[in-house]
């Protein structure tokens, strides 16, 4: 099987890993992961001003050369996932912003393509993936944090229930290791505040981190390299901020799937995680 | 006690931009309960909603709610009378933006964050922070 498969700056960069574990985890369900040729940046966030539709322009580019390829597209950043997929539900809702803009661009597109993220392409596959999984991940306790942009607004990107979520959770058990529910799994972590307002961010991802240690997880996984970022990176300044707070680490949902499906460590990218996910792993001997 | 000013444009502007009608907040608070930097803002949502309605342009250019909404969506989720509040933020936000108001000035971002940070945090605040 071949998918069309659109990275997003970011996994060329600082979340190499996550482009890594892909990767390998697809070739290892016998997926080729075909990256669409000469793509761009899909705009990050989308545009919440009704009276701009510059910003959709990136979005209906990427949407009409993946169409070139196939009817659907893989997008593992969930930046990347939501914007395409807004933009795209906005294309179809607004046939006149639709036409406007194909009038001004060499491309064409119709609205139609499908933007796919990997735990749902997981959940259409999910025989394949049992068939496949070598290592058992059974005693390691995971955290789904699913964020924001995975789930809303549920209406545009029908993902899973946006309050109550389990598409990461059924992931996580079909590969062997024990979801912990945690109250905040759906709630902000910062995002881009991290930039203009660092505070509001560590703040946000200490509470959520704490509010999945209290409920006894030993990792938390995700599929935002953004999320990513805040729950990894910014745990130095929460413990200055809060001197009791135990680290703890994270995974990219691809990088626990890279682990049961026996994986090389060399391909799953864990040296650049921040906080060290060595001794848990060693711990429950999947290293 | 002195008179409000009411600004109807200002009202107008605000609904364009956000697509939303401004009279179909009930002010129930939801979006306050359960905004997750409500207690960073000096003027919660609901708050800068009331300021709309009440169509006082000052009040609303001056709260620093909207520039602490990451638009996580949690209250658009939540809004009984479906309302999409990050829209209402959004709409204040683009106001002083393209008056050249509030513009990221990346000389002010942490130097370290600038080097360690993943581009989507830096693109999104930057397209989030541009006109």
């Amino acid at each position: 099987m071949r998918i069309p498969y659109y990275p997003g700056c970011t996994l060329y960069t600082k979340a190499k890993p996550l482009n890594t574990s892909m990767h390998a985890c697809f070739s290892a369900i016998g997926v080729e992961l075909a990256e669409l040729p000469h793509w761009y940046c899909c705009g990050t966030t989308f545009t919440l001003a009704r009276d701009n539709r510059m910003s959709l322009i990136a979005p209906l580019r990427i949407l009409a050369k993946a169409q070139q390829e196939n009817g659907k597209v893989l997008v593992p950043c969930s930046i990347c996932y939501n914007t395409l997929k807004r933009a795209n539900y906005m294309l179809n809702e607004d046939t006149e912003t639709l036409d406007i803009i194909n009038e001004h661009l060499e491309e064409s597109y119709d609205g139609n393509e499908i933007v796919l993220h990997p735990l749902e392409f997981l959940r259409e596959n999910e025989e394949l993936i049992k068939s496949k999984v070598k290592k058992n991940l059974k005693d390691l306790k995971v955290g789904c944090y699913y964020g924001c942009l995975l789930l809303r607004p549920q209406q545009e990107i029908q993902f899973d229930d946006a309050e109550s979520p389990t598409i990461f959770e059924n992931f996580v058990s079909l590969i062997g290791a024990t979801p912990i529910d945690f109250p905040l799994k759906v709630e902000c972590c910062g995002s881009y505040l991290v930039v203009t307002s660092p505070d509001a961010a560590i703040e946000a991802s200490y509470k959520l981190l704490r509010n999945a240690q209290g409920n006894g997880v030993d990792a938390v996984v995700t599929s935002c390299p953004l999320c990513f970022y805040n729950l990894d990176a910014l745990q130095e300044k929460m413990k200055k901020a809060h001197p009791g707070f135990k680290q703890i680490p994270i995974f990219y949902f691809s990088q626990i799937l890279a682990i049961a499906l026996g994986v090389e460590e060399k391909n799953l990218g864990l040296e650049q995680n921040k906080v060290s996910p060595y001794e848990i792993l060693k711990e429950y001997d999947l290293l | 006690m002195s008179k409000l000013l009411i600004d109807k444009d200002f009202k107008r502007r605000i609904e364009e931009i956000s697509d939303q009608k401004l009279s179909d907040c009930y002010q129930c608070g939801r979006c306050t309960a359960g905004c997750p930097f409500a207690n960073f803002m000096d003027a919660p949502p609901n708050q800068v909603i009331r300021f709309m309605q009440l169509g006082l342009k000052d009040d609303v250019l001056d709260s620093q709610g909207p520039w602490f909404c990451a638009a996580c969506l949690v209250c658009q989720t939540r809004c009984p009378r479906g309302v999409d509040i990050p829209r209402l933020m959004e709409a204040v936000r683009v106001i002083h933006l393209r008056a050249k108001e509030g513009l990221i000035d990346v000389s002010e971002i942490d130097k370290e964050l600038l080097l360690d940070a993943p581009p989507l945090a830096l693109m999104s605040a930057f397209s989030k922070y541009t006109y």
